[in-house]
């Protein structure tokens, strides 16, 4: 129920702010108006249409898929006016009656890209120079059809260094065929394997085994699963149980047909059972709470995080952590290792994870492409040092080569679109 | 209504800071309840928007018939249930794993590798830096030597076909000191935001539930 | 043949979207790709389904360990199931959205979902003292590198840092933490994400042409040669 009387009171009280806050401005609003009707009552009112652009033209950007089209024009001679507002760009297409505004640009902008053509249809643009009072007869271009180029050379770079870093991985692959041993530094992480499910074994407890939270269109939980048929084949070897619980169905199959696989290269197909792999949940929390209470439940000896982590990493490794656990952990989520770092026993720092499957096979030519890999980092660190000369040479150096160089070290590494 | 869900909450919530303790009745059933909805909600999510919204939809309305591709891989991926089905399960797999190699060589490939190493091609010295070159200039010249130094002796750490020893050796040593600095970093930058995440829950246990505080 | 197929499958598939990029024509395919992934992840999804209630189900009738509980997360499973098929209590009806406010489906999703996950979310701060507590004890030089770098980036963004070290002065003002946390952060910790991303890279560069050329087969359960 509203009460009338404080209601009435109430928009007293609101009239009378408003009030006191007009009223002694009334006097200099009202000599305002008084003033500009005065002045604009003498003068006559000056309509500014402006000169339009020129050349204005419409083409067909290069190598995408037809869906742009680069409309320029030369500024109009009264784009620096103060009165001058901008440039609108209409656009028909073939088969339509009108001309459609599909862009306004401000003065001094003399393009626009429209992202919205199709390929084959022709196009025609006008463009329309505007101030406050008037507009300038619209300029009209050429028909344009945009076009699908069958390949992208602005890409020429990425396929060049592409084929350099592939070509050197491809090379030491089968180069490593022929028998020559390449030397591989030690990784702690993976040479502690074998050792951490030894000690599962005395212990009479089990290997758990996370392969991240992210789907098998994840190139980590690949990595993960690659990893997993090499540790499975351990643990088959040594007999004791795996525990998989798993975040995503595509990779629940996966890891089944990973694991039996490994016990069946051990020569012990009748000990791997599906249970060894179970699926809990997508949802990134329920999956660890789960994963915590089968943690401190069932306390594994060695507990393995392989894959893609987010937020739940560390309390993963905490909780680990808090049974004794051994963990080996590996991602290439950098927000994560640190976490990893701080919290396990051994970590596998981004491209660890990557190396690992290739280093746990120690077979010549998976051997081979962790030395392609250091060719890329090779090449990577040379690139960069002559970038920076080139950098600082064309800053104090007057040269045309040094220019040529600097702009095609650049150019080498750039991504055009 | 809204009381239920405050209660149902607050239930919740307390169930799984008492994990903290210790594993507990009131955790477990916190967790079941957790695991089962949660896989149901995801289930009916991808249903409506997967199964229905882009086959169903895409097969039906749009005549978009390339998408039964997706549902025949689909459909194999099932056949692992029958006794002698598993072998074409693999198919999908193959397919996916084919398909995310290759998109992700080169996704990263240009993201991270030629992104990274045009990001870092940053002048020694500059006469934009201050005047003269060697005066105002020095800090930045410095930190961006710093960076490709870092950035090397990182690179070098990550080297698989040579060993640590030596010049090489001690390059790597740093490398990896540049890389636990990174990890600090990370690291002491996360906890304010751990922190947060905290004082959200307890703002809704003593507020919105107790209504202790405004 | 069986084991050959998936092979073949995949290397003409990763070929494929390689070679996609430089063509514009067909750069569409790592968008169907995506689709079609995710239809695969929803008959997948009967899997993990099934997975799921048959071990549960296993476990309330062999009495196995807690299988009080896996009546709960059955329950829980299929009420939502139900909820989300049939859109119980959904005020538009079956032809509306599945998440509408006011249907069971929503309910149970800020009534139950949420709260979970957002408590589950907040342990994280305690686990992070945990873990801050251990790397107190470093024990060798690279967690003190750490511990050290994530002490000053931390005192960096609070007051305490700005009091402690305002005596220094400004010649020496890089060595005031906030300045340090900034140098840090741009300088080294910089070069150590360049390092890493740049590494990651070529990890899968070479992961991928394992996994494409048939070099690396695991995933397959196809063994290696």
């Amino acid at each position: 129920m509203i009460d009338s009387e404080n209601s009435n009171k109430s928009a007293i009280f609101f009239v009378s702010i408003i009030l006191s806050v007009f009223l002694p401005v009334l006097p200099a609003i009202s000599q305002e108006a008084v003033d500009s009707a005065d002045s604009s009552a003498g003068d006559p009112v000056a309509v500014f249409v402006p000169e339009p652009p020129r050349n204005v033209t419409a083409v067909d950007h290069n190598y995408d898929r037809g869906e742009n089209v680069d409309v320029s024009w030369d500024l109009s001679v009264d784009d620096t006016s103060a009165m001058f507002l901008g440039y609108d760009v209409y656009r028909r297409a073939e088969g339509e009656g009108e001309f459609k505004l599909i862009g306004t640009v401000p003065a001094g902008v003399d393009t626009l890209q429209d992202r919205s053509t199709k390929a084959d249809t022709g196009y025609v643009y006008k463009v329309v120079a505007r101030t406050a009072q008037g507009e300038a007869p619209p300029v009209i271009t050429e028909r344009v059809v945009p076009d699908l180029e069958m390949v992208n050379f602005k890409l020429w770079n990425v396929f060049l260094i592409g084929l350099f870093v592939s070509g050197a991985v491809i090379f030491f692959i089968s180069h490593a065929k022929r028998g020559k041993k390449l030397f591989i530094r030690k990784i702690a992480g993976l040479e502690a394997i074998d050792d951490a499910i030894g000690r599962a074994t005395e212990m009479g407890r089990s290997i758990l085994f996370i392969p991240g939270i992210n789907d098998m269109d994840d190139v980590q939980t690949i990595a993960g699963i690659t990893i997993l048929g090499r540790v499975a084949r351990v643990v088959a070897d040594y007999e004791i149980s795996i525990n998989m619980p798993v975040a995503r169905s595509i990779v629940l199959a996966t890891a089944r047909e990973t694991i039996k696989e490994a016990y069946a290269s051990a020569g012990r197909p009748d000990s791997y059972n599906d249970d060894m792999v179970r699926y809990i949940t997508d949802e990134q929390f329920g999956y660890v709470a789960a994963v915590d209470g089968i943690m401190v439940r069932d306390k594994p000896a060695t507990c393995f995080y392989l894959g893609a982590f987010f937020a739940e990493s560390l309390i993963l490794a905490e909780t680990g952590n808090s049974i004794g656990a051994i963990q080996i952990a590996g991602t290439a989520m950098p927000a994560q290792l640190p976490f990893f770092v701080a919290a396990c026993d051994f970590t596998l720092i981004g491209e660890e994870l990557f190396a690992a499957s290739a280093y746990l096979s120690n077979e010549p030519r998976q051997l081979g492409s962790l030395k392609g890999q250091d060719v890329g980092k090779l090449a990577a660190m040379v690139a960069i040092a002559l970038g920076m000369l080139g950098t600082t040479f064309v800053e104090i150096w007057d040269s045309s080569f040094v220019d040529d160089f600097n702009w095609f070290i650049h150019r080498l590494f750039s991504i055009v679109s | 209504m809204e009381e239920i869900g405050l209660w149902l909450g607050a239930f919740f919530t307390l169930g799984i800071i008492s994990f903290l303790y210790k594993d507990n009745p009131w955790y477990k059933i916190s967790e079941s309840v957790f695991v089962g909805v949660s896989a149901g909600y995801w289930f009916i999510v991808s249903f409506w928007d997967n199964l229905y919204g882009k086959l169903f939809v895409g097969v039906f309305e749009n005549q978009d018939y390339i998408l039964l591709v997706g549902g025949v891989f689909g459909v194999m991926m099932l056949l692992r249930l029958l006794p002698k089905g598993g072998w074409i399960s693999r198919w999908p797999l193959a397919f996916i794993v084919g398909a995310i190699s290759g998109f992700y060589l080169m996704n990263y490939f240009s993201s991270n590798v030629m992104k990274q190493v045009y990001s870092t091609m940053l002048p020694l010295f500059s006469n934009e830096f201050g005047e003269p070159v060697f005066s105002a200039s020095v800090a930045d010249s410095v930190g961006t030597i710093m960076v490709a130094v870092g950035t090397f002796a990182g690179l070098i750490y990550f080297f698989f076909s040579k060993e640590h020893k030596g010049v090489f050796g001690g390059a790597a040593k740093f490398g990896i000191w540049v890389i636990m600095v990174t990890f600090g970093a990370s690291f002491g930058y996360t906890v304010m935001s751990r922190m947060s995440l905290l004082i959200g829950r307890m703002y809704f246990i003593f507020g919105e539930w107790l209504k202790l505080i405004e | 043949m069986k084991r050959q197929v998936p092979l073949i499958i995949t290397f003409i598939v990763g070929v494929v979207l390689i070679v996609s990029v430089f063509f514009p024509r067909v750069e569409g395919w790592n968008e169907d790709f995506s689709i079609f992934f995710d239809i695969i992840a929803v008959f997948a999804y009967f899997l993990g389904g099934g997975n799921l209630i048959r071990v549960h189900l296993d476990k309330v009738n062999k009495k196995k360990r807690d299988w009080g509980f896996s009546i709960v997360t059955l329950f829980g499973f299929l009420l939502m199931l139900a909820a989300g098929l049939f859109k119980l209590w959904n005020p538009g009806g079956f032809t509306a959205d599945v998440a509408a406010t006011g249907s069971l489906f929503q309910l149970m999703y800020d009534w139950i979902f949420n709260p979970l996950g957002a408590t589950m979310y907040a342990l994280l701060a305690f686990y992070v003292a945990s873990a801050s507590y251990r790397a107190f004890r470093a024990k060798n030089r690279d967690a003190t590198i750490l511990l050290i770098a994530s002490f000053v980036i931390l005192l960096g963004r609070t007051p305490l840092g700005v009091y402690a070290t305002s005596w220094i002065p400004e010649s020496f003002s890089l060595l005031q933490i906030p300045n340090l946390a900034i140098w840090i952060m741009t300088s080294p910790n910089l070069a150590g994400q360049r390092a890493i991303m740049i590494g990651i890279a070529l990890g899968v560069v070479s992961m991928s042409l394992r996994l494409i050329l048939g070099v690396e087969r695991t995933h397959l359960g196809a063994g290696n040669e």
